[in-house]
């Protein structure tokens, strides 16, 4: 099958001959029917300037094919319209309806656009090219000239498209961070906490008894383990857990009863003047 | 003999590590009408060449089966008879659809005829002609019947899995248009000049009238696929050819211009690499996540907390059969998720560590149980997919700032009662005799 049709086909191409685009030219009318701008498309050398169409103007495009050779005209089997937009790859196909006659009228109503017309979003231009194909003839493509279309919505993506791209990145805001007052404000109230010490220092130099009896042998011990307390507590305090704090202090708590109970009772001794 | 047999099975291993150029296997059913075998030995050969075994099957042979005991009997399965409306029971579009679940590759056939496969196209997105309607193209001029394209590989087809300076390749058989579906992996689209019609018979007129009808009336242009892929999912892949002439050794053989061979033979070889799961397939190695400055993983994180996550990537290699570490993706991103991300980032890969990336990122002012996502899915790519639950609490009682300048004046305050304590009890136990003399004193006057 595949390789009878070329053997026909060669056949065929000996005879093969030019197709032709015979005064081709567009129109373009506004809403009401009124010309807006109506020029014969030349097809030697594309127009360096789009053709724009805004609102619900029309394009009209006409032309007739007919054989290079005898000038009759001829209905090809392939007679479209690409718009195609280079930006995106986006295209549409429109087939044009030629007469047997040759002739073809081609009309872009943007009242009532065709589905095949590619989306455009940002107004790109759209090259409109004419392809013009036929088992008879040679292939024929001519680039005709680019169209700027009102600007439409881009076109549905999947859903899922999205996750098929880099997603844009995505910042925590997080809390703005806690204030603190001036550490100069803080050191003043400090100052004034420790005021009082001033104060009971200096009574208390008029009026405190000696301590005489620190170093007794009685008194010290549970002295130093008062302190000793106040040490734990302070560094349960720096960094010391619970349970190491409860563990220290019972352990703490044996010594300081006995040298509690012995400093007290030597105390009592010497008030009752026992000794 | 008993070692005799195991050296035997040794060899046998080693060959089939050799052997194996596919990262799933290298056991291919071949479906194909038996008065058409011989017509594609070159892509055979091509498949011998990388190490396939290839298995035959009439479509309307019972065996073997594709499916025996829920377990595909096949890595890869090729349905070159794209003609056949009847096959044997255990070939289905259905079935088709179990072997895809167990992650076997397909390679699927269309032509212009009403197949059971033409019926499970649409299930794939893809929107098929009517019957009977051929791609055509009279564009360029040449001697061989317009439904008998020479393609050039554009910007736009599936660059990664063609060869880069492909020769044309030709083609014959039906297009489709794409549905919406971001599975599908176009990787060959018609040319721009071409459209489905009745190759004999189909009048300008009919062109008109079927555009006219709507949308998808017409099948023309750059738009359609030809030769188009579908990753599942899964993983699996499914090539859809719009006409198995392309594998044939006549198309293989003719030439495009003078002296220059077509480019079928290399295509069929590109399109069997993706599909086979040669090329473009990648894997996550491992998972790492710990604090900035720690090394190993936290059962749990706090927040706020400065975390490093890190992924490693391996890609495989088809010529040495393994998994190389693979630095190329440049969009990686990481996603910190709990119900929504909360933080998205990209993952970049670390100089000097191959396949591994890597980023740092704090984590946020919310508790909660968050999940590390990767989710990577690119065309034609194996899609990669990773999610690592980790919980994040609010800080410990004391996980919390000590020590603040807010608060001296009352650590000033606890100090200073404390060490009055202290002071006081000293000198009431050290010094009561003094005061005890006085009191003695006045307690005697008193008497």
């Amino acid at each position: 099958m595949l390789s009878l049709i070329p053997v026909f086909l060669l056949a065929l191409s000996a005879h093969a001959s030019l197709l032709a685009v015979q005064s081709p030219r567009y129109t373009v009318t506004g809403a009401k029917g009124s010309e807006v701008q109506a020029e014969p498309v030349s097809l030697a050398q594309k127009p360096s300037s789009p053709v724009a169409l805004h609102g619900k103007e029309t394009l009209k495009l006409t032309f007739q094919i007919v054989d290079k050779e005898t000038g009759k005209g001829v209905q090809p089997h392939q007679t479209f319209l690409r718009f195609y937009d280079e930006k995106t790859n986006e295209e549409g196909i429109q087939p044009v309806r030629v007469t047997p006659g040759g002739k073809a009228k081609f009309e872009l109503n943007l009242s009532k656009p065709p589905l095949s017309l590619p989306p455009t979003p940002d107004r790109d231009p759209l090259k409109v090219t004419l392809f013009i194909g036929s088992s008879v003839y040679d292939p024929l493509s001519v680039e005709l000239f680019d169209l700027i279309l009102p600007a439409s919505q881009p076109a549905p993506a999947h859903p899922q498209e999205l996750t098929f791209h880099p997603l844009p990145e995505i910042k925590h805001t997080f809390r703005p961070e806690n204030k603190q007052p001036p550490r100069l404000i803080s050191a003043v109230s400090v100052g004034i906490v420790f005021a009082p010490w001033v104060v009971l220092l200096g009574l208390w130099s008029q009026v405190a008894p000696r301590p005489s009896h620190l170093f007794s042998p009685s008194i010290l011990p549970f002295i130093l383990s008062l302190g000793a307390f106040e040490t734990l507590l302070f560094r349960y305090w720096i960094g010391l857990k619970l349970g190491q704090v409860l563990l220290y202090g019972a352990i703490l708590a044996i010594p300081t009863i006995f040298t509690g109970k012995q400093a007290l009772s030597s105390i009592a001794n010497h008030r009752l003047g026992r000794k | 003999m008993f070692s005799f047999r195991r050296v035997l099975f040794l060899a046998a291993g080693l060959a089939s590590l050799v052997g194996a150029k596919s990262s799933t296997g290298n056991s291919v059913l071949v479906v194909v009408e038996p008065k058409r075998q011989d017509d594609f030995s070159i892509f055979y050969d091509g498949l011998r060449d990388q190490g396939y075994e290839l298995t035959f099957r009439a479509p309307k042979d019972e065996s073997p089966p594709v499916i025996e005991y829920d377990e595909a009997k096949f890595a890869h399965v090729v349905i070159l008879a794209s003609e056949t409306k009847n096959f044997a029971k255990d070939i289905t579009p259905q079935s088709l659809i179990s072997l895809l679940d167990l992650e076997t590759n397909l390679i699927l056939g269309l032509s212009t005829k009403q197949t059971p496969l033409a019926s499970l196209a649409p299930e794939f997105s893809l929107i098929l002609p009517p019957p009977g309607t051929p791609l055509i193209s009279y564009f360029p001029k040449r001697e061989e019947s317009p439904s008998l394209i020479p393609i050039t590989p554009s910007k736009y087809d599936a660059t990664e899995i063609l060869n880069k300076d492909l020769p044309p390749v030709w083609f014959s058989g039906v297009p489709h248009a794409f549905g919406n579906n971001p599975l599908l992996v176009p990787i060959l689209h018609a040319p721009a000049e071409s459209f489905a019609s009745e190759v004999d018979g189909g009048s300008a007129d009919a062109l008109v009238d079927a555009a006219e009808k709507g949308g998808e009336g017409l099948w023309a242009g750059s738009q359609l696929g030809i030769v188009t892929g579908f990753q599942a999912l899964n993983g699996a892949r499914v090539t859809w050819l719009g006409g198995v002439d392309l594998l044939t050794d006549e198309l293989a053989q003719r030439e495009v211009s003078n002296g220059v061979k077509s480019g079928n033979a290399q295509f069929a070889r590109n399109v069997a690499a993706w599909t086979f799961k040669e090329s473009l397939v990648l894997r996550i190695d491992k998972i790492e996540h710990h604090l900035v400055n720690a090394t190993g993983p936290n059962e749990v994180y706090t927040t706020n907390d400065q975390l490093v996550y890190s992924i490693y990537i391996s890609k495989y290699d088809p010529q040495k059969a393994t998994w190389e570490p693979y630095s190329g993706i440049k969009d990686l991103q990481l996603e910190f998720t709990m119900l929504d991300p909360h933080i998205r980032s990209s993952l970049p890969p670390v100089p000097g560590a191959p396949g591994k990336y890597s980023t740092t990122f704090r984590a946020p002012d919310r508790h909660g149980v968050f999940k590390f996502v990767v989710d990577w899915k690119r065309k034609g790519w194996t899609y990669l997919h990773s999610s690592t639950t980790v919980p994040v609490v609010p800080p410990r009682h004391d996980g919390y700032p000590r020590f603040l300048s807010a608060a001296w004046p009352y650590y000033a305050g606890a100090i200073s009662t404390s060490m009055a304590f202290f002071l006081f009890s000293a000198i009431w136990l050290a010094g009561e005799v003094q005061h005890g003399n006085k009191r003695a004193g006045k307690a005697g006057k008193t008497e």
